[in-house]
């Protein structure tokens, strides 16, 4: 059995007064495309912010690939966040060269060789001199994914990747992802759209900043009672069922 | 060492794509010294004030061209980006400055030579202690530029800093009249402020042909309001405070 990605126990925090993580407890194997699926306002992106150490939680614990997030640690982790986040005056290469080089790509050579693929794989490469803000928002949506991918990372946190793109490149960067975990990647992938949960081996629904289901998506459409029941029929379900227990 | 280069040469990579900032870095301080080459009244009254122009455009420039860039790396997510990367606080500190440095040392030069040669300032020092003098009153403007800029959410707020923390400075450092001749609390106050001394050690070393040694007292409270500028800069970009 593989060693577990993240380790999280009791997680909790805070914005102000307002808790927006409240006790969370998660494991996720290695190897899997990990869905974290809620509407706006769940604390998917908090959640993510905690993992990869841009946030201290007010109380509990992140493991990711078995050590607390650090500086040290982040070598192993990818991060692509909600926004492109981007040198929009830098090019395309220029951006992508930077991030291999931060995560430790020393090798002039070799680290060319990679840039010069990952703008192939996001399908760039006639537009890799150019400036990024001179691109479309799917374009840097591509860019910034080059950027969190370039240096092949174990660990993969991509929020809301999908975001903004039309249906042709979504399909494009779902294939991609597959082929991540094919090959022994984790992906933990934030999203509010059930067409993205639906390409997930492992799911879980968040709520007001709490786990309210997690399993396979045929395991949590099958928990609906429904033998036709959708991804969104299985969230609604978890949501209403959340409701009734709240309100007894 | 390697990551500080990479993000200085980010840093100079930038601002050379951009332009229109470049134009406006090289030629501003020709413009404020022409202007002030024609404008005043004696030959004396111009060897005290250029010389004085040199620090308080490098404080300037140094605070508003990192403040503003720190600030846009955090309003267009690099810096969250940044910070969840296995780079060191110290190395996004001294990549900032490495590469803001090398534009404030391209003004110095510029402003220096047009002085020196074109405008006729006197000038009994050695070029390369002014330089190492400018490094020192860059490094505190700098510092204090990311600083500030954790205090601002947005450029127009970054601007508004100006007015409170650079201006005060250029009115009580002895550019506009001698601070000897200020009312004492405006000397007291003179006193407290860095660019004081930025534009006492650089008439010091230009005008009188004073070496580093001799200003030890300037250079000792540069030194001392770049080192505690630098420690609160590296605290406003603690992991685990993004905002």
């Amino acid at each position: 059995m593989k060693e577990n990605a993240i380790a999280i126990e009791k997680l909790s925090f805070n914005y102000g007064h307002l808790r927006v993580i409240n006790d969370i407890s998660l494991e996720t194997p290695g190897g899997v495309s990990f869905g974290l699926l809620g509407s706006n306002g769940a604390g998917k992106t908090t959640l993510i912010r905690l993992m990869v150490g841009l946030l201290k939680p007010a109380s509990g614990s992140v493991l990711c690939l078995g050590k607390p997030p650090s500086p040290a640690n982040a070598r192993n982790i990818g991060y692509m966040p909600q926004l492109p986040s981007l040198y929009n005056e830098l090019t395309v290469e220029q951006n992508i060269d930077f991030f291999a080089r931060i995560y430790g790509m020393r090798d002039r050579e070799k680290r060319s060789r990679r840039v010069s693929d990952v703008i192939k794989l996001i399908d760039l490469w006639p537009r890799r001199k150019e400036q990024v803000m001179k691109l479309s928002g799917g374009m840097k949506q591509r860019v910034s994914l080059g950027c969190a991918i370039v240096h092949q990372p174990p660990l993969l946190f991509l929020d809301e990747p999908t975001v903004g793109l039309d249906p042709e490149l979504r399909v494009h960067f779902w294939e991609h992802f597959e082929s991540l975990t094919r090959a022994g990647s984790t992906l933990i992938i934030s999203s509010h759209t059930m067409d993205d949960a639906a390409h997930c081996q492992q799911l879980v629904f968040m709520r007001e900043g709490k786990i309210i289901a997690r399993g396979a998506p045929a395991e949590l459409r099958a928990a609906t009672g429904q033998p036709d029941a959708t991804l969104e029929d299985a969230f609604l379900y978890f949501i209403r069922r959340g409701e009734v227990k709240a309100n007894v | 060492m390697y990551n500080m280069f990479t993000i200085a040469q980010r840093t100079i990579n930038q601002l050379i794509h951009d332009q229109r900032t470049i134009a406006l870095i090289l030629i501003v301080p020709l413009v404020i010294a022409s202007l002030i080459g024609v404008s005043l009244p004696s030959k004396d009254i111009l060897n005290l004030t250029l010389p004085a122009i040199l620090a308080m455009l490098i404080l300037f420039f140094g605070f508003l061209l990192s403040g503003i860039a720190f600030l846009r790396e955090r309003s267009q997510g690099t810096r969250e980006r940044l910070m969840a990367s296995p780079v060191s606080r110290l190395d996004i500190l001294v990549g900032y400055l490495l590469g803001f440095l090398l534009f404030a040392m391209v003004q110095t030069l510029i402003l220096f030579f047009y002085s020196v040669y074109v405008l006729k300032v006197a000038f009994h020092g050695e070029l390369w202690q002014i330089i190492v003098f400018q490094i020192l009153i860059g490094i505190l403007a700098v510092c204090l530029g990311i600083f500030i800029s954790a205090f601002a959410r947005n450029e127009f707020q970054m601007v508004q800093f100006i007015p409170l923390i650079i201006v005060p400075q250029v009115f009580v450092c002895g550019l506009l009249f001698p601070v000897e001749q200020m009312p004492d609390y405006l000397q007291w106050i003179a006193k407290l402020l860095p660019l004081t001394y930025g534009v006492e050690g650089i008439r010091a070393l230009m005008l009188q042909g004073k070496g580093l040694l001799d200003i030890g007292k300037d250079i000792g409270v540069l030194a001392a309001y770049a080192t505690g500028l630098m420690v609160l800069a590296g605290i406003s970009l603690r992991r685990g405070n993004a905002t």
